[in-house]
């Protein structure tokens, strides 16, 4: 039987940290993936955050992958900007929140984790190789076994191997978590649902839309009536040359009130400042002529969708100042100018040749969805079992306070205390609980990103309510009575914020974490002090079944998921709350009756639910 | 590697009809007989093998009028216990069967075909046997058939790179005709008479285009040479088999090849059959069915299986039916609700003359797998489904009404037919 | 280690490739007239030419082989050789390019094919030839058995997976024969080298331990790097390079001409559905009707 030192499951943000981390300190790792390629199977928001915190010290990105990471990586903006928005039908009422963004951060990019990953995946991969260890992409683990002092890992695809310890890196819905029994599968109450629309936008559009410049980036968040009822709210971040649309929701609050995922997101979008947004010019096919014979119907088709895909590649080029020089520069075209006329040209045959329209509405490129760990709530306190270390979405830690959402720099930090926990114990080659589990944990609970899990700043807090300060008093008085006098008092704020610590996020949760505070509060404010926006369009929404007709799968024959209880409530509940409606009711039953899954983990609670097999499943293209 | 499908240079090819001065010189005598290597599976017939005969039969007994001959349908079949297939190689429409009993012979494999084959075309004897009356100077057979499958397809190329010759593949439309041929290179420019010459249609890629291919002797002196035979391999489903006619005969004739131990190089250590055996191909019709059968999944799929009986159709099923959504029975659902199954493009294409959809909705997915199919019917209660717009016949009712009566009428009908025969 | 013993004795492999159309929506185009648009469409490495690529990439993983790629074509094929050697990290690149070879049939491309790979052979014996199950822009799949039969090497076909045993010098199989009417059949051979095998569509590389998953992206990232830098790698032949006889390639060596092309006829129209009520029984004996005509047709025809 083969042997390694280390085996990292899963190869995330946190995944690639570990190997990099434990490749820096000369240990032998191997990753393992189930993606086909790495980040072709990762979701995320997202922003991924760098921090200096006042106490103590966070692991950050830069600190695992060096300068590198800021010259070189894959990311999309740098975000300088950061607005909520209350909306309410037409009304809008925005909150500049940039300086509680900008609090305690290095810096915050925008990401799109299959762009980025890969990079990761790289740096760490050759790091790893060094020491006789690398990535393993395309497998499954299925299964991890104890006999005596050994550990095996059992894969879907490999043959049993070998390994001293585990950094289970398997994200929200870890296979490694419940087969070892470290934990109980999160509930509904501990989880956010995230669903997202990746948007196509040209990346000089965008910075004149946004008022940015070039690499620079803005976050929006939006609550209010956008919300349909529910805890939790809108975002839209701006990558280079796409922009991420989402929802996220407080599962309990889905729960309790269920309405499609893709409704959310739709919602979003008839939104008029959202509309307005994400608008771009679109070319409309027209109906190929029926009575035409069938070859000419298909020469028509390919020759429309030949144009179709230069003028869009071309216009993406153009409305780029890099992609324009690039054309210039290899001698493509001579002058921007006649990198223009080209445009135009291909645009006018469209037109005048297959009577292609041309008009204001937004490209849609990708649909998914993803469960984010509320760590106030579902944070492992003793985060491993056995000689398995518990990282980041696995390990339910992650950061949502209001409008901050973290979790990428999370599993960074975790997965930089895991490997050095695993570092200490193979020097000294004592793998057993009280030695390395014990040591890892109070590292863990060093981390400032644990306080922040369970405590309120009242600095960053400070920051906040001065943004919020243009909100009139009244609106919140009524609903947050002395809460809000103690914590809108300078003096008081102190003294308020110790006695909520002491009372705990568990009390004070219910109080703040309501419909008042994402729904009605955020109507209230727009209606009263919202302006007016306009949008010139709607925008053509695609249906469910067209998003996900556009998703790549590759189709495992094997269902990798069991319904337990055809009957339960929470499995009708799934029927609605399935963000690609996987789930129908037949004859009082619900059936699994498509396999368009995109491995959320939305039903894991109550079916056997596990990934699909190496190099199966859902792979996204922008993640 | 160049295409062999370059479109023709028309500066090269010129067919011309008028009077052409530079007459036939092919070598009559060495050239005979229409060779079609038989394809079985362990001594069970392949419909393709009759298919091939049905056709050869056909073009000989024009060419035979036509020429005033009398040159023959001759199968080649190896094997082991392959005595009464010969019989009934003769009842499809051959002349005469070399039969190539021989245990080495048992399962299709490359080498040692080729070279068993090879053997049987270049031998007098054999020939001789076959035909006496030109057994003369016989060097190789005319034409020669293959079938297009994955077998037939090696094969053929094998052995025409043994006889030197030339071959056209895929092949769905043949015609023998006598061409004036003007030609570069075969004729170098001058106008020739090329007799009796198989002209072997392939349908294009891209299926909008018929491509001609002729094999042809080269006559121009500076690079002479002669091709022969002619052949070709035959796309399975296109030609039609005679009716098998035990009232028949034709010669059997036995050979033995000359083998050595390389020829018996490859060794085949296990054969296993790898998928359940659902076959599209050779039927003419399929029906499909989707999760329209929910309101009682078995008795649904009870009238679709008397659906299919009725018609001697193979039964497919929609993507969602595979992950076997409805507890139905074993072994029904093992039977039918399985990946083999699956129509579209996570599973087969098809394209049959005759497609039923049963409570199939048409998504994207499934259409691309059937919609080559020929006449598609399709049964659906729901009026917007999208396979509405994929057929030629939408009847619009649940399955459960519309089956018993289109299975009653179709009984009746058979009945019919079979009083008008 | 298993792997870094077999190093000392490499398996020497080709593999040849095909430049072809690239048929998918967005980069193809066609004439009026429904033929190919050559000019105008973008030519790739053949996807069946890439799955042959990778199963050579298997055996340099596992035994350390050496490969070299080869194709026939115009200058422009190199870009053929560069994309298989990024599949199969190839050790050198082989373009065979004349004037001549142009309008060459099967007989006569094999012939080509055969010349370069048996002087390829001038650096070691060769052990295993790899083609594509077929190229998608019309050839069918003969060129490769009748190099194999050229060459002289036992030709293996549809070849899903295969392992070497250098020792003996054995090369085992599985193939998979689909035949009409009968049930797929995987079957094992094994067979002396050197072989020809010709890949199915389906074949899979399966690297079944970590190790031989390490050494499969060592290998990958050496391919990108030479595909990266391929006109080091490549070397091009014209037919007098290659030493072959005039009379045998392109258009004087090939027994078959394309005499005429033409449209073909019965383009079916797109369907328009006749909506038929389901409770009505005269409707659905006219159904049935139909269905028996177009059955029996097709028998009778």
């Amino acid at each position: 039987m083969e042997r390694f030192d280390v085996a990292i499951v899963g190869g995330g943000t946190a995944g690639f940290s570990a190997l990099q981390q434990l490749s820096n300190l000369g240990k032998q790792a191997i990753l393992i993936e189930a993606g086909k390629t790495p980040g072709s199977k990762n979701v995320s928001g997202g922003i991924l955050y760098s921090k200096t915190p006042k106490n103590g010290r966070v692991y950050n990105v830069e600190d695992v992958f060096g300068q590198e990471f800021v010259t070189q990586a894959p990311v999309e903006r740098l975000i300088t900007k950061y607005i909520l928005h209350a909306t309410s039908n037409d009304k809008v009422f925005s909150i500049d929140l940039t300086p509680a963004h900008e609090y305690q951060s290095n810096f915050a990019y925008s990401v799109l984790l299959t762009k980025l990953i890969p990079w990761f995946a790289k740096q760490a991969g050759e790091n790893a190789e060094r020491q006789g260890g690398g990535i393993v992409s395309g497998v499954h683990v299925r299964g991890v076994s104890w006999n005596g002092d050994k550990t095996i890992v059992e894969t879907d695809e490999l043959e049993p191997f070998e390994v001293k310890a585990i950094i289970a890196a398997d994200g929200v819905n870890s296979e490694l978590a419940e087969l070892s029994k470290a934990r109980p599968k999160f509930t509904p109450e501990e989880l956010y649902q995230g669903v997202k629309v990746v948007v196509k936008l040209p990346e000089e559009i965008l910075q004149e839309r946004f008022n940015i410049k070039p690499n620079e980036g803005a976050a929006h968040l939006f609550a209010g009536d956008v919300t349909l009822d529910h805890i939790g709210g809108g975002f839209l971040y701006t990558n280079r040359d796409t922009l991420s649309l989402g929802a996220v929701y407080h599962y309990d609050s889905l729960m309790e009130n269920p309405v499609e995922p893709y409704v959310l997101v739709d919602r979003l979008l008839k939104n008029p400042l959202i509309s307005e947004f994400v608008k771009d010019e679109v070319a409309i096919k027209e109906d190929i002529d029926k009575s035409l014979a069938t070859q000419e119907q298909l020469r028509a088709r390919f020759a429309v969708s030949k144009l179709l895909k230069n003028w869009g590649d071309l216009r993406d080029q153009y409305y780029s100042r890099l992609g324009r020089a690039r054309l210039v520069e290899n001698g493509r075209y001579k002058s921007e100018e006649e990198i223009k006329a080209r445009l135009d040209s291909i645009r006018n045959e469209l037109v005048g040749r297959y009577n292609t329209k041309f008009v204001n509405d937004y490209v849609e490129l990708e649909y998914s969805a993803k469960l984010v760990p509320d760590g106030k709530r579902c944070r492992m306190k003793k985060p491993y079992r056995k000689n398995i270390l518990f990282v980041g979405d696995a390990a339910g830690r992650g950061i949502f306070v209001g409008p901050r959402i973290e979790g990428l720099n999370v599993g960074i930090d975790d997965a930089v205390r895991a490997a050095n926990s695993i570092s200490r114990s193979l020097d000294r080659n004592n793998f057993a609980e009280e030695y390395m589990g014990e040591f890892y944990t109070k590292s863990i609970e060093d981390s400032p990103y644990t306080r922040d899990m369970k405590e309120i700043d009242k600095d960053y807090l400070k920051l906040f309510l001065d943004a919020a300060k243009a909100v009139p008093v009244d609106i919140v008085k009524a609903r947050y009575g002395i809460i809000f006098k103690l914590m809108s008092s300078g003096m008081l704020r102190g003294l308020a914020v110790g006695f909520a610590n002491i009372l705990g996020y568990d009390r004070l949760l219910p109080m703040v974490e309501t419909r008042e505070t994402y729904v009605q509060v955020p109507i209230e404010l727009a209606e009263k002090l919202g302006s007016h926006t306009a949008s010139t369009y709607s925008c053509t929404i695609p249906t469910i079944a067209q998003r996900i007709a556009k998703l790549r799968y590759n189709d495992d024959t094997l269902s990798h998921i069991r319904i337990l209880d055809p009957k339960s409530e929470f499995m009708r509940k799934m029927v609605v709350l399935c963000p690609t409606k996987c789930y129908s009711i037949e004859q009082e039953e619900v059936m699994l009756q498509h396999e368009g899954c995109i491995e959320c983990g939305s039903c894991a609670k109550e079916t056997d639910w596990k990934h699909p097999r190496g190099e199966k499943g859902i792979e996204f293209r922008y993640g | 590697m160049a295409a062999s499908t370059t479109l023709p240079d028309p500066r090269t090819i010129m067919p011309v009809r008028e009077n052409s001065t530079n007459s036939a010189n092919e070598s009559e005598g060495s050239y005979r007989h229409l060779y079609v290597v038989v394809e079985h599976d362990d001594s069970n017939l392949i419909p393709v093998t009759l298919e091939m005969l049905g056709e050869a039969r056909r073009l000989m007994d024009i060419f035979n009028a036509r020429y005033s001959s009398t040159e023959k349908v001759v199968a080649v079949v190896l094997g082991v216990n392959i005595k009464k297939l010969c019989e009934e190689l003769v009842y499809y429409g051959a002349d005469a069967v070399i039969c190539v009993e021989n245990p080495n012979l048992r399962y299709p494999i490359n080498l040692i075909d080729t070279k068993v084959i090879s053997q049987v075309a270049r031998d007098k004897v054999c020939a001789s046997k076959v035909s006496p009356e030109y057994s003369e100077e016989f060097k190789k057979p005319r034409y020669m058939f293959f079938s297009a499958d994955n077998v037939g397809r090696h094969l053929s190329s094998t052995v025409l790179a043994e006889l030197e010759s030339g071959l056209a593949s895929d092949i769905n439309k043949l015609v023998i005709e006598d061409l004036e041929i003007k030609h570069e290179h075969k004729t170098k420019g001058q106008l020739a008479r090329y007799e009796k010459t198989l002209e072997m249609y392939r349908p294009d890629f891209s299926g909008f285009l018929w491509t001609t291919i002729l094999c042809l002797d080269n006559r121009n002196p500076a690079i002479q040479r002669e091709y022969h035979p002619q052949a070709c391999s035959i796309i399975p489903g296109v030609f039609a088999p005679l009716q098998r006619d035990p009232a028949r005969t034709g010669i059997i004739v036995d050979f033995s090849p000359e083998l050595d131990q390389a020829d018996k190089a490859v060794k085949v250590l296990n054969r296993q059959i790898t998928k359940s055996p659902v076959d599209f191909d050779s039927h003419k019709a399929v029906i499909s069915f989707g999760r329209g059968i929910k309101d009682s999944p078995e008795d649904n799929i009870k009238l679709i299986v008397e659906l299919a009986n009725e018609l001697n159709a193979e039964i497919g099923v929609s993507l969602p039916i595979s992950k076997r959504p409805y507890s139905v029975r074993e072994p029904v659902s093992s039977l039918y609700m399985n990946s083999d199954r699956v129509i579209g493009t996570s599973g087969r294409k098809v394209a049959p003359a005759v497609y039923v959809a049963i409570g199939v909705s048409g998504a994207m997915q499934h259409i691309a797998g059937m919609k080559e199919s020929g006449f598609v019917i399709a049964i659906n209660a729901d009026a917007n489904s999208p396979i509405k717009d994929e057929c030629d016949i939408f009847i619009r009712g649940r399955m459960e009404d519309v089956l018993p009566v289109l299975i009653e009428e179709l009984k009746k009908q058979k009945q019919v037919m079979e009083v008008h025969k | 280690m298993e792997i870094a013993e077999l190093m000392a004795s490499p398996l020497n492999l080709a593999v040849i490739v095909k430049l072809e159309p690239d048929f998918s929506e967005g980069s193809v185009s066609y004439n009026s007239d429904g033929t190919l648009n050559r000019a105008e469409t973008k030519s790739i490495l053949g996807p069946h030419s890439a799955i042959a690529s990778a199963a050579a990439f298997y055996a340099k993983v596992k035994y350390g082989a050496v490969i070299s790629v080869a194709t026939m074509g115009p200058p422009i094929a190199d870009s053929a050789l560069q994309q298989a050697q990024l599949i199969s990290d190839a050790d050198s690149l082989h373009l065979y390019s004349d004037r001549i070879f142009s309008g060459a049939d099967t007989l006569a491309t094999a012939e080509v094919l055969k010349t370069g790979i048996k002087k390829m052979e001038g650096t070691g014996e060769m052990d295993i030839v790899f083609s594509g199950h077929r190229a998608s822009d019309g050839e069918t799949g003969q060129t490769g058995p009748q190099t194999a039969w050229k060459l002289g090497y036992t030709f293996l076909g549809n070849v899903i997976c295969y392992d070497v045993d250098i020792e003996k010098r054995i090369v085992t199989a599985k193939r998979l024969i689909t035949l009409q009417g009968t049930p797929d059949v995987i079957e094992e051979i094994e067979a002396p080298l050197p072989v020809f095998i010709t890949v199915d569509p389906s074949y899979r590389s399966v690297f079944n331990t970590v190790s031989l998953r390490l050494a499969s992206v060592k290998y990958q990232k050496e391919a990108e790097q030479r595909a990266q830098n391929y006109k080091n790698y490549l070397k091009i032949f014209n037919a007098q390079q290659l030493e072959v006889d005039p009379k045998f390639v392109g258009l004087p060596g090939s027994p078959t001409i394309v005499y005429k092309v033409e449209r073909i006829p019965k383009a079916r129209a797109s369907r328009r559905a006749e909506v038929i009520d389901g409770s009505d029984q005269q409707q659905l004996r006219r159904v049935a009707e139909k269905i028996h005509e177009i059955v029996g047709r097709v028998v009778n025809q």
